[in-house]
């Protein structure tokens, strides 16, 4: 599903110098893997995760969504390639303050140009799976941390993406809704998705097809 | 209506702070629309006639600062080439001991001879509120302009007494914000008399017998109209040339002087005008952007799930649209309700601040939907260029 060559990725450091994050990262991920990066904090883990995704370019190398080269396309393309195959679970949740529980679950549906009536009764049985549903009509300050995570996955994979990227889901919650999460992309997995999941908890390795470690910029088995 | 209602609570301050904006820019063009319309009520009645006033300096002359003109004088006027019609008039102040420079906003007697139509072009019959105009035969009747009515509570029917006389109040004018707001109208029989009463001079000059005058000579001025295709400006000039011991006012040099005159409130609209542009504008541009700035975040969360840079464009303009929309009904119903306040307030001594009119309110509408929506552009445009990550780094 997912496969990326030589990933090269620099940022200009305050002092004018560069600083290399990634150093020539190949990584494969198939359907129904479950890939964990661990590492050291400030070893490049989100970076990797943020490139994987399209969030932000590589200086250098390829990525491939199914063998589509998506690293090449135009800016609006890669949007669209990232609303196609992507779902994103990030640590801070980063769901829309102004948006109560099921709307920002469907704000994932908006942009991929869904049905609405389908994707709202399919967003309703997510928050149920994930046991949010009675809060499907709060506001995200109205949730606590592991009930915003919730939301976030069930947002994630409202369009049943092909790739799954989880960025420390579990970073700011405690350890009974972590392994709530892990639970998920574990499930996810066994679905047939494809998952990368970057964190520093052990629990992120359990279960897991393959681990990497990021280190010094490249992956180590 | 749940979007709109979500747009109104997301964007509550942007609102606030583009109502207070467009609240400014509203309340003092709405300032600057009252003078213009003053000023262009004078030139429009002056550029209707053809205003001759006997040669001289007498008290009663109002506007035209002349001396008797009688009734011979108006009937050579009458039978000059291109003249349509001469109707007799008084003009005096209704407090002689008020200075006449200040004739502008002074209120005045205006005596009519209703037995002639009114030659002025651009006001056949002054427009009438409530009630009647006289009719020739009235007496001891008037119509009052809306100033002068509002800062003495009068109404069809009140009783207004002047010079020891009591007058029936039969027609209140529109506002017309101009100088007949403050005008007292009367048949001319009327003024004649209210004339004498006030003037010791010309009392002690009929009774003395020494100069032959008939009540039909009592006139200060004569409102002249002219004939289809014949050029005010010629005919006037006719009259200089042809009837002796007149002053005559050409329309377009009487025109000229009360803009020449008024330049200094021209100056003060322009530079009040474009301090509302400026203020109301950056207020409002300044606002808008950064209500796009402080979702920053959103829209890197939004790029991350599949928008495009046009999806977000599109999402963008369209908030700005409704918030713009509505900050500015909001700050339009603002200035309006501060106008209103303040004018019944003035009202009560004849004035009136604001004037809210059609092409002010669209103007304010079209400039701030324009500017917050260029504005929110801009901030959109400075948004979709950062990366999805580093839009929600910035965001958070």
């Amino acid at each position: 599903m997912l496969r990326a060559t030589g990933l090269v990725k620099s940022y200009r450091a305050p002092s004018g110098g560069a600083v290399r994050v990634l150093r020539g990262v190949d990584l494969a991920v198939k359907g129904g893997e479950l890939v964990a990066v661990v590492g050291q904090s400030g070893s490049g883990k989100s970076t990797l995760l943020s490139v994987l995704g399209l969030l932000e370019d590589a200086d250098a190398g390829e990525i491939s969504y199914e063998d589509v080269c998506v690293s090449a396309l135009t800016r609006s393309a890669k949007s669209r390639a990232r609303g196609r195959w992507v779902g994103f679970v990030f640590q801070s949740f980063l769901l829309l303050p102004s948006l109560t529980a099921l709307e920002n679950v469907l704000l994932a549906a908006r942009y991929a140009g869904r049905d609405r009536a389908e994707a709202r009764r399919r967003a309703l049985e997510l928050l149920e799976e994930l046991g949010v549903l009675d809060r499907k009509d709060h506001y995200p300050q109205a949730l606590s941390g592991g009930e915003q995570q919730r939301v976030a996955f069930c947002r994630a994979v409202l369009n049943d993406p092909p790739l799954l990227l989880a960025d420390e889901p579990t970073g700011d919650l405690d350890d009974a809704n972590g392994a709530v999460i892990f639970d998920a992309l574990r499930s996810r997995a066994r679905a047939g998705g494809a998952v990368v999941v970057v964190s520093h908890r052990p629990e992120a390795a359990s279960g897991a097809t393959a681990v990497y470690r990021l280190r010094g910029g490249v992956l180590e088995a | 209506m749940v979007g709109l209602r979500r747009i109104l609570h997301g964007y509550a301050f942007a609102i606030a702070g583009i109502a207070i904006g467009v609240a400014g820019l509203v309340a003092l063009g709405a300032m600057s629309e009252r003078i213009v319309r003053f000023i262009e009520g004078g030139d429009r009645f002056v550029l209707g006639q053809i205003s001759v006033a006997g040669r001289g300096m007498g008290m009663g002359a109002g506007f035209t600062a002349g001396g008797l003109l009688p009734a011979a004088t108006i009937r050579k006027i009458a039978a000059v080439q291109g003249v349509a019609g001469v109707q007799p008039q008084i003009m005096l102040p209704l407090n002689p001991s008020t200075s006449q420079f200040m004739t502008l906003t002074q209120e005045l007697v205006l005596g009519l001879d209703l037995s002639v139509p009114m030659p002025n072009r651009h006001y056949r019959e002054l427009p009438v509120r409530a009630g009647r105009f006289l009719r020739a035969g009235d007496r001891y009747r008037a119509v009052v302009g809306a100033a002068f009515a509002a800062s003495r509570g009068l109404r069809v029917g009140s009783r207004l007494p002047l010079e020891g006389v009591e007058y029936e109040v039969v027609g209140i004018l529109e506002r017309m914000l101009t100088a007949p707001d403050r005008f007292v109208i009367v048949p001319i029989e009327d003024a004649r008399e209210q004339w004498v009463a006030k003037d010791r001079l010309l009392r002690t000059l009929l009774a003395s017998g020494a100069v032959a005058l008939t009540a039909a000579d009592l006139n200060t001025g004569a409102a002249v109209g002219w004939r289809d295709a014949e050029d005010p400006d010629t005919v006037a000039r006719r009259l200089v040339a042809e009837v002796p011991d007149v002053n005559v006012q050409i329309p377009s040099e009487l025109s000229r002087l009360l803009r020449s005159s008024t330049a200094f409130f021209s100056a003060l609209l322009g530079g009040i005008g474009a301090l509302a542009l400026v203020i109301g504008g950056l207020s409002l541009a300044n606002t808008m952007a950064a209500a796009v700035f402080e979702r920053i975040r959103d829209f890197g969360v939004k790029r991350a799930l599949g928008a495009t840079d046009l999806d977000l464009a599109g999402e963008v303009l369209g908030e700005a649209l409704v918030v713009t929309v509505c900050g500015g009904v909001a700050g339009l119903g603002l200035a309006v309700l501060l106008g209103v306040s303040v004018d019944a307030w003035a009202g009560r001594s004849g004035q009136q601040l604001f004037h809210f009119s059609t092409r002010l309110v669209a103007g304010a509408l079209a400039f701030s939907i324009l500017l917050g929506a260029a504005a929110a552009a801009w901030a959109t445009f400075r948004v979709v260029r950062l990366s999805p990550v580093e839009a929600i780094r910035r965001g958070a």
